[in-house]
This record gives C-alpha cells, structure tokens and sequence, in this order.
C-alpha cells in the first residue's frame, strides 16, 4: 500500500513541532513566485549558468520518459543506441500485442477500480470523521482522535503481514474487497479533514440545525460543499496513491486477473516480455496520470506537499 | 485541543437534549472509521507485534517462541547484510537528494519565465510509479542502454551498474533521487517563498556576496525544512523496495538485497510470517531511532 517506495499513507509526519501541519486554508496559495529584487536579480553570466544547468536537470529528468514512448514504439528487437532513440521507425506493435494477447486491459481496470473506489471511500469516511472530530463533542473524542493519529507513525510493513493474514483468513485474497477495504483506514486523510473543518465557522452549522436540518442533512448539504477544495487535493492524493501502489496489490492479487498495472507490469518484466512490450504496458499505465497532471497539478503539488507540509 | 466555542442556546432542557443528539451524531459518524481502524490498524498493529514472538506459518500450528525469532535475527546474516544494504543505499540516496532538491529550488526560486514549467518538470517524476519508472532504467543501466555508453566516454565503469556488487547501489540510490528530487524542490521552494526579500537585500547592501548570502541569511532560514526533508527521506530509504524488486530482485549475490526485500521475501515466498514480523519490528525501531538521532542533530531551535 505504500506510494512508490514510500512511507504509509501520505508522506509521514513527524511529531515534530517545527513541522506540525498547518490547518489547509483554501484560497491562500501563492501561484507565482515573487519577482526577485532589484538588487537580487541575477546578472547576464547568471543568467547563463541558471539556463544552462536547467536544461541539463531538464534533461536528465525527461530522459526516462523519453525513452520509455519511443522505445514502446520501437519494433520488437535489439535496441541499438544511439539509433533507437530517433523515432525513424515507429510502430505501434507492441501496443497491439500488450493490450490484445496480455491481461493488460483487465489490469487497468482493476487498478481504475482499486482507484475510484478507494478515493469515494477515503473521502466519506474522512470527513465524517473529520467533521465529527472537529465539531461535535462526545465522551472519549480526544482520545479516539491521537490513538488515529498515533497509528501514522506505525511503518505500514508492521501491519502489513497481519492485514494479510486477516484478509485471507476473511477469503478476501484475490477480491477486490480484499484489496480495497484495509486500505480505507487512512490516518492522514482523517487529520487533515479535521484540520480543515476546524478553520469552519461554527455559526453556519449551528444556523442549520436551528432551522431544523437533521444531522446527516447538515453533512451532506452544507459540510461537504464547504469541503471541496480540500476533497479535491486530498482525492488526487488518495488517487495517485492508489494508482501507483505496489507492494500491497502484490501480495492480495495472487492470480493474473487481480493484478493492478503496476503489479502486471512488474509480472511482464519478470516474464522475461520483450523490452518494448513492457514498455508499451508502462506508458498505457502512465498516460492516465500524466494527463490528469497536465489537466490539475494545482492538485497534485498541493496533494502531495500540502499534505504534509508548512515548514 | 479543539476548543469549541460555547454558544447561547436558547433553553436548559433543549440544550441538554440537544448536546445528547450532538454526542450521539459524532459518535455514529465516527463509527464507520473507528471499525476500520480497529480491524485494519489497531488490531494489526498488536498482531505484528504479537506475531513477532511465534513461528506462525499458515496452516501450520502457531507456538509461542518468546525471542527466539529475535535471537535469530541476530545471528541472521542476511539481516545484517540487508540492513548494510538499507544504510549504504540511505547514505548514499538521502544527502545527494537533498542536495539536489536544493539545487532545483535555488534554480527555480526566482519568478522568469518558464520557470512554472521547469518546477512541473522536476516534480513529473514525483507522481510517476517507480516501478513503470525502473521498466526504463533497467535498460538506462543494462549493457547497451546509455548510462554505460556515458559512463565508458567519461573512462568510468562502464559495465552494467545493475549486475555490478558494488555499483548497484549508487545505480539504484540515482534511480531514487530522480524519483523524489522534485518533492523535496516544493518543500523548499515553499520555505524561500515566505524568506522576507529585506534581509538579503540588506546583506547585499553590505557587500555580501551570493555564498555568504546562501550560508548566512538563507540556509538558516531553510534549516526545518531540512530536518523534515531528512526524516521523510530516511523514512523512504529504508523503506526501498520498488525499484529493488523491478530492477535487481536483490542481486547480484545480496548486494541489493534491502530490509523490505528481505521482509517480503520471508513473509511472502517462504510465508515464515513470524519472523517476517520480527524483520518489521526491527525496521520500526530502527526508523524511530534513525529519527530521534535526527531530531537531536538536526532539529534544535537556536
């Protein structure tokens, strides 16, 4: 369940005062950075060296993908360099191949499932949570609230092997349940929904329930609403999480129809698939996100760092 | 915590029925969450650690060993070969990211055009899956892929980092720092943006130049969200897996054989799920540690 090689659930926080989150605050993000001073701007020779090391970061950090689109489309056999690299002959081989005579297509769908589904489920069961944590009183709150928050701090390898054992001892190993609902129970998103709702103003719950609003009326007709952009970053992290998970779709997808791209991919690679076969599989798993970031990396960016960060 | 403000309520007997309803309302909604959280994370939390002290294989019977899963992960040589692998691969992977990280702040910091762009770019491979990632660098290190094409022109190694005992882990370490400079970048960036521009423009009024101005007016400004850099990426290190499983299985002879590997391996192709359990309480303490002796170094307050 751990993000590309990463910690449990979102960047981990640590209990740190110095890097204690601050409430997400909606509409206070600065877009641009500020114009350097008169003084500070940078002369002509800086100029250069700032351009000329900017291309080769560039480069060094598109490479990859570079290669990984016009190696797919590179027919079946030796690659040779530098010639492979120039996109002379392309074919879209490999791609008929991938999505035609492997489970391909079946894993993205299971990983478009293991997505979505997570991502509704995350955001509901945070912020009813969150907005209980934040705004409602009842007996043993506190408490339940840090031993949450304490479990962001447990390495998600722990509980792994133990959540394994529960789930095929429940028959969940090879279901989309079994895959889905353990990952629900997401610390992070919890805390963060709370941050958030604390920063609401109480008046409009409580001008709701004066006018005789029930209290799932004032969840979902007034909190969630209130709730968007937070459900909005929060989500495209949950998402981007989901989608590129490994280790956990690993161990509960044991047959090939239950596995996620990442996992299938990984499968293809350990199957000994010509190069651009596994390439092809990388970039089909690929584009979705690569789309979504050119559409949305406000939410990405704040996705990922606002989750953790105000350092 | 969460101080709720108290609010004039119209009547004694309403505002008790009231407060009941309000009780009973946060309670249900916490509900559904505090059952998952009890069965997905609570529960295995106890489990792992409960598990850690018996020889459980499914289907087998389970016995209570006491230490002895621990005794044998003391005189496990893989461990201490896996943990070596784990800290060289940190070592190598975390300070270099950071450096790198800071390097693409300090580039992108100043507003100019393009450079929005350059910072989605750097920050591209933080959301791309290191395991459709290592499809690629598995051929960038491979015999005839271009890193040793380079490496050769240089008059460096030139044969496949990924095959070579000593290489693979610096090839592995990079693969790591391409896939999560550009966090550390926003992180970063997010501090300098909130640097108030007087103080260097003083320093510049002074005649400090740009290293004394970086040393002396900037660096300490970024120093917490170094620390946090720090804790976040040695949590990651450690935590390597990914890429060794895409791209090494562990090889060649162990030499990328990490702590997460080693888990899984036990846990997962011998489902000696007990000691398995053991290698993940050792991988908790060692985290916590690494991250206290972190926030001691690191993290005082001058």
């Amino acid at each position: 369940m751990a993000p590309t090689t990463q910690a449990p659930a979102a960047p981990v926080e640590p209990p740190s005062a110095t890097t204690g989150p601050a409430p997400v605050r909606p509409g206070r993000r600065r877009t641009t950075a500020p114009e350097a001073p008169a003084g500070l701007r940078p002369t002509r020779t800086g100029k250069l060296v700032r351009a000329v090391l900017l291309a080769l970061a560039s480069v060094a950090t598109l490479f990859p993908f570079y290669a990984m689109v016009v190696l797919s489309l590179h027919p079946q056999g030796a690659v040779e360099l530098p010639g492979s690299l120039f996109p002379w002959r392309l074919t879209g081989e490999a791609y008929t191949e991938v999505l035609g005579a492997r489970d391909v297509p079946r894993w993205l769908f299971n990983t478009v499932v293991y997505s979505l589904v997570s991502v509704v489920g995350v955001l509901l069961l945070a912020s009813l949570a969150g907005y209980a944590f934040a705004k409602k009183r009842f007996p043993g709150r506190e408490t339940m609230f840090w031993s949450f928050l304490s479990m962001v701090m447990v390495p998600y390898h722990v509980t792994m092997i133990p959540t394994f054992i529960l789930i095929s001892k429940l028959g969940g190993v090879d279901t989309y349940w079994g895959l889905i609902v353990p990952t629900l129970a997401n610390a992070q998103a919890v805390f963060l929904m709370r941050q958030f709702i604390l920063g609401l103003p109480d008046e409009i719950f409580e001008a709701a329930r004066l006018d005789g609003c029930g209290e799932l009326q004032i969840f979902f007709r007034i909190v969630l609403p209130l709730l968007k952009p937070v459900l909005a970053t929060l989500g495209t992290f949950v998402f981007l999480w989901h989608w590129n998970d490994f280790l956990w779709p690993l161990i509960v997808g044991q047959s090939a129809e239950m596995r996620t791209l990442t996992v299938g991919i990984a499968s293809l690679q350990q199957e000994q698939v010509p190069l651009n076969q596994v390439l092809a599989g990388s970039v089909i798993a690929f584009v979705p996100i690569f789309s979504a970031y050119l559409v949305g990396q406000r939410y990405f960016t704040e996705g990922v760092v606002g989750s953790a960060v105000k350092g | 915590m969460a101080a709720v403000a108290e609010h004039p309520r119209p009547d004694r007997t309403v505002r008790g029925s009231l407060r009941r309803k309000e009780a009973w309302a946060g309670l249900l909604f916490v509900l559904p969450c505090l059952v998952l959280f009890a069965v997905f994370r609570f529960g295995p939390g106890l489990g792992g650690l409960l598990l850690a002290f018996t020889d459980y294989v499914p289907g087998d019977v389970t016995h209570f060993t006491g230490l002895e899963n621990f005794r044998r992960l003391v005189a496990d040589p893989l461990f201490w070969s896996a943990l070596k692998v784990t800290v060289v691969y940190t070592v190598l992977a975390v300070p270099v990211g950071i450096g790198a990280s800071l390097g693409l702040a300090l580039l992108t910091r100043r507003a100019f055009r393009g450079s929005k762009l350059f910072r989605s770019v750097f920050f591209l491979p933080v959301v791309t899956s290191l395991v459709l990632a290592s499809t690629v660098f598995v051929w960038i290190f491979s015999t005839e892929g271009p890193w040793s094409a380079v490496m050769g022109f240089l008059g460096l190694p030139d044969q496949s980092w990924l095959s070579d005992s000593v290489l693979v882990l610096p090839a592995l370490a990079l693969v790591g720092i391409w896939s999560r400079c550009g966090y550390g970048m926003l992180i970063l960036l997010a501090r300098l943006q909130d640097l108030p521009a007087e103080l260097e423009e003083a320093a510049l009024v002074d005649g400090a130049g740009p290293v004394q101005r970086f040393r002396h007016i900037v660096a300490p400004q970024l120093r917490p969200a170094f620390f946090f850099l720090a804790v976040i990426e040695t949590t990651n290190s450690f935590q390597v897996f990914d890429a060794v499983y895409m791209m090494t299985g562990g090889g060649p002879a162990n030499a990328s054989y990490s702590l997460v590997f080693q888990l899984y391996d036990t846990g997962f192709k011998y489902f000696d799920l007990g000691y398995a359990s053991a290698i993940g309480c050792a991988l908790f303490v060692l985290t916590v540690v690494v991250a206290l002796v972190q926030r001691a170094v690191l993290g005082k307050e001058k």
